[in-house]
């Protein structure tokens, strides 16, 4: 019987036990003594989220493709977990092997969300493994991580040895291949890291300084240790999505993950440009599959699946080129296989109403909209290309089509942002539900249509235009989530509207971190180490506690949030080069302070930077 | 054309509880591409049953899934296909056609056979040296055995005896190994736990920890008391 790192007295006092037993289908076995790396991939959250993300899955197929190397599966335990492993000394272990991770050669960390910071020192700590890259030798494993947040990774500076910038696809192998090398001769820690930090992509924060501007606290200069550490990181991207490396399984887990089905990406990047959106700036130019190549892979990953679901991946699934014909493949073959079709957010028109309607049932489901800002004004700023018209039209035709529920999401605390911004918002649900009156007659209605509006808050991210953007202290955002609460209840078709707003104070939050530099390193281990894990878990968020350890290390929650920074100012971020420059991101801003629209990809080139790639959709034939 | 599955569930998968276990089955069996019926409508879902829910803890050696497929494939082939498409801890045992008139396993069990011992050597348990004397009292020459029964709604008095079919004990290596055959199913659903309780407490036996015991069900059984057929012997 395969062996457990946890006694059977604990499996059988947690929740879920099965989250930590690993042995799912399609899970690799090796035997550790026949390979040269062992690696430990880890998603710091919980299993059911952490098994849903497909970087992780990519990657861990990518990387057993290697013959010598093993990549196993960490995920964060859960606070119960926890306290049993720190009582008992039971080191934090990966899912196949069951091995202590201590023992590791590298552990990988995806950084998708900025509040899983301290769910990073939890695994480090749990593992027996210390905190700072400084107290660390050549015995411990080396730290890695990667993700979106990695295009910031100065708040954790000090937590992790190497940052991979870019697609995990392209320098894995040079980095692995690098790592055995200084392995055969006998590893020096330091004599690795330093070179490493020449492969593309690599960046080692400890051969960086940085000084500050004792006037105002800002950065006065970002510079190498030494002459041979490149000045800057260049993001790396995957240029042919038809050729790179794909997996043909995924595990499937006994405990239903978040994402319990298939995930087939479908491309890379988005033509948008909305101008709050890092996802659609950092991951350019838009690089899509080609169709042949989905369609045999949707077949492969249902087969060795089992899966009944499939959905689709992507920014924006509306704007890859050969929809129609991926959708008809997947109705025609997968539906008569009892395979359901997730769809993803679709823009709404004739399109994808007819294949949603051939998917999903009518009166159950809802249709979603994303116009993120209630006015036209504000929707130019951000340059969310959607108008009123193509919501009301839309929505007209759902509801002809027999749909009678209508989500919406937008975001307050958008830079310009107005009061009647924000009223717009309840406005606009309210001329849609109009719509529904008029367009169903009252015999065919089945009661009331219900319209949903959702908001969160706004929180500026690096390399997007809206980067130097302030942000407001918690109880502004809730007085704006009041406007548009008072709104909606002046509203003549109220009792169909229902509004939804989130908290504040994780917000905030959010800000710092994401927008943070090295200084914040000592205020996040200062609250791990009083209790702070688990924080985009709102039961386990103890937002008094970051204010004392930000106290604790003089961090102004102003400096980093809510002021207005200057388009000069070195940002923490600028020795990253994401393709996309700053004179764009500057000019960028300054059309979203005029309002002005930016045509997307497909229709011109604005000149962003990220043609430089070579690939994509920068040099398709418009 | 209904299909009756015989499978183990042993090990580390004795973690995995009853809905995880059954959304496992349902992607084994499509990847096994076997052509299994779904139901009609929006949400089309496999025509598959298990016999009785096995508790997070517990390995077995005799559990059972019907499934209705479309059309007749050789049941060697598909045990092998299926079990293609195990993971350690779950072996497919026999894939049987079942006549037309058969019960489905859920309905059909009444009874269920289990081996119980002790996790850890339980010294209270293990040096009472008169067990075998003891355990006649209890149960053979009892005329009932009344016990208190936790229910969602709160508590009822409810008699065991007539409820136990089997209670046999033998003793390995000083060690008692309880052999039961309880009533099973939808109605007077015993579980070895609660039998073993109250022997612990017929002992005067400190603290009972159900927890400490390590039960393996051994195989699930439809009929009467005086006829018990195996799920498994039903079909070919």
């Amino acid at each position: 019987m395969k062996k457990l790192a946890l006694p059977d007295d604990i499996l059988m006092q947690i929740d879920k036990p099965a989250r930590y037993i690993g042995n799912e289908f399609n899970s690799v076995k090796k035997n550790p003594a026949d390979v040269d790396i062992r690696f430990a991939m880890c998603f710091p959250d919980v299993y059911e989220v952490g098994m849903s993300h497909l970087g992780i899955a990519i990657l861990y197929d990518m990387l057993n493709r290697r013959e010598d190397t093993y990549c196993e599966r960490v995920y964060s335990p859960w606070p119960d977990l926890h306290n049993l492993m720190k009582e008992r000394n039971i080191p934090l272990f990966a899912l196949e092997s069951q091995d202590a991770i201590k023992d590791f050669d590298f552990i990988g960390m995806t950084l998708q969300y900025e509040m899983c910071y301290t769910n990073i020192l939890q695994i480090l700590d749990l593992a027996g493994i210390s905190l700072e890259t400084k107290d660390r030798n050549n015995d411990d494993p080396l730290i890695i991580v990667g993700g979106p947040c990695a295009t910031n990774p100065e708040p954790i500076a000090d937590f992790v040895d190497l940052v991979y910038v870019g697609e995990g696809e392209t320098s894995y192998p040079a980095l692995l291949d690098l790592y055995k090398e200084h392995k055969a001769k006998g590893f020096d820690r330091q004599a690795f890291l330093r070179d490493a930090c020449k492969i593309p992509g690599i960046y080692v924060p400890s051969l960086y300084e940085v000084t500050y501007k004792e006037s105002d606290g800002t950065i006065e200069s970002f510079k190498p240790k030494y002459n041979d550490v490149p000045a800057t990181i260049v993001r790396q991207v995957v240029a042919d999505m038809d050729s790179t490396t794909y997996p043909t399984k995924m595990l499937i887990p006994f405990v239903r993950a978040i994402q319990d089905r298939v995930v087939l990406e479908i491309q890379r990047g988005c033509i948008r440009g909305c101008r709050f959106c890092q996802a659609g700036m950092i991951y350019r130019p838009n690089r899509e599959k080609s169709v042949d190549i989905l369609k045999k892979q949707a077949k492969e990953l249902l087969a060795s699946t089992g899966h009944e679901e499939i959905s689709l991946s992507s920014l924006s699934s509306s704007d890859y080129h050969a929809l129609g014909d991926l959708m008809d493949f997947l109705i025609n073959d997968c539906l008569s296989e009892g395979v359901n079709v997730s769809l993803p957010s679709l823009r709404i028109d004739a399109f994808s109403l007819d294949v949603m309607s051939k998917v999903q049932d009518v009166r159950k489901s809802s249709i979603t909209f994303a116009p993120e800002a209630g006015s036209q004004r504000m929707r130019n700023v951000i340059n969310k290309g959607l108008t009123v018209d193509d919501i009301i039209g839309g929505a007209t035709l759902a509801f002809k089509g027999g749909w009678n529920k209508v989500k919406f999401y937008f975001m307050l605390g958008l830079p310009t942002e107005t009061d009647e911004d924000m009223k717009a918002i309840p406005r606009l649900a309210n001329e849609v539900a109009a719509a529904y009156y008029d367009t169903v007659p009252k015999e065919q209605r089945q009661g009331r249509c219900q319209i949903t509006i959702s908001t969160s808050f706004f929180v500026p991210k690096p390399f997007t235009p809206f980067q130097w953007a302030p942000m407001y202290e918690a109880g502004e955002y809730l007085r704006r989530a009041k406007i548009v609460n008072d709104e909606m209840k002046a509203q003549l078709n109220q009792k169909s509207l229902k509004y939804n707003w989130h908290h504040s104070d994780v917000t905030v939050l959010e800000g710092v971190f994401a927008r943070g530099d090295r200084r914040l390193c000592p205020a996040i281990l200062d609250a791990y180490k009083s209790g702070c894990f688990f924080d985009a878990w709102g039961e386990y968020f103890d937002f008094d506690k970051w204010l004392a350890a930000f106290e604790k290390n003089n961090i102004s929650v102003d400096f980093y949030a809510y002021r207005q920074r200057d388009l000069d100012e070195i940002l923490p971020w600028d020795f990253i080069d994401c393709h996309v420059t700053k004179a764009f991101l500057k000019k960028e801003w300054e059309n979203a302070m005029n309002a002005t629209v930016t045509p997307n990809c497909k229709m011109k080139c604005s000149g962003c930077g990220a043609a430089r790639i070579g690939s994509g959709v920068c040099h398709n034939a418009r | 054309m209904r299909v009756r599955i015989r499978f183990e569930k042993t090990g580390i998968m004795r973690y995995v509880g009853h809905l995880d276990l059954m959304r496992f089955f349902q992607k084994a069996v499509k990847r096994a591409g076997l052509p299994i019926r779904y139901s009609e409508g929006f949400n089309p879902h496999q025509i598959m049953s298990f016999a009785s829910p096995l508790g997070v803890g517990l390995t077995s050696e005799g559990e059972y899934m019907d499934i209705d497929i479309k059309e007749q494939v050789n049941s060697k082939a598909a045990l092998e296909t299926l079990n293609a498409n195990m993971v350690e801890g779950l072996e497919i045992k026999s894939f049987k056609y079942l006549p037309d008139n058969a019960e489905k396993c859920m309905s059909a069990v009444t009874a269920a056979s289990y081996l119980v011992t002790y996790k850890d050597s339980k010294d209270d348990v293990c040096y009472v040296d008169n067990i075998l004397e003891l355990k006649q009292k209890f149960f053979d020459e009892a005329a009932s055995i009344n016990i208190v029964k936790k229910t969602k709604k709160g508590e009822r008095e409810l008699d065991l005896k007539p409820l136990i079919y089997r209670f046999n004990i033998r003793v390995v290596d000083n060690k008692p190994v309880y052999d039961l055959l309880l009533s099973s199913g939808s109605t007077d659903n015993i579980k070895p736990e609660l039998v073993v309780k109250a022997f612990h407490e017929f002992l005067g036996l400190p603290e009972f920890d159900e927890l400490s015991l390590d039960i393996k069900r051994t195989d699930m059984f439809t009929g009467e008391s005086d006829s018990f057929i195996s799920l498994g012997d039903i079909g070919q």
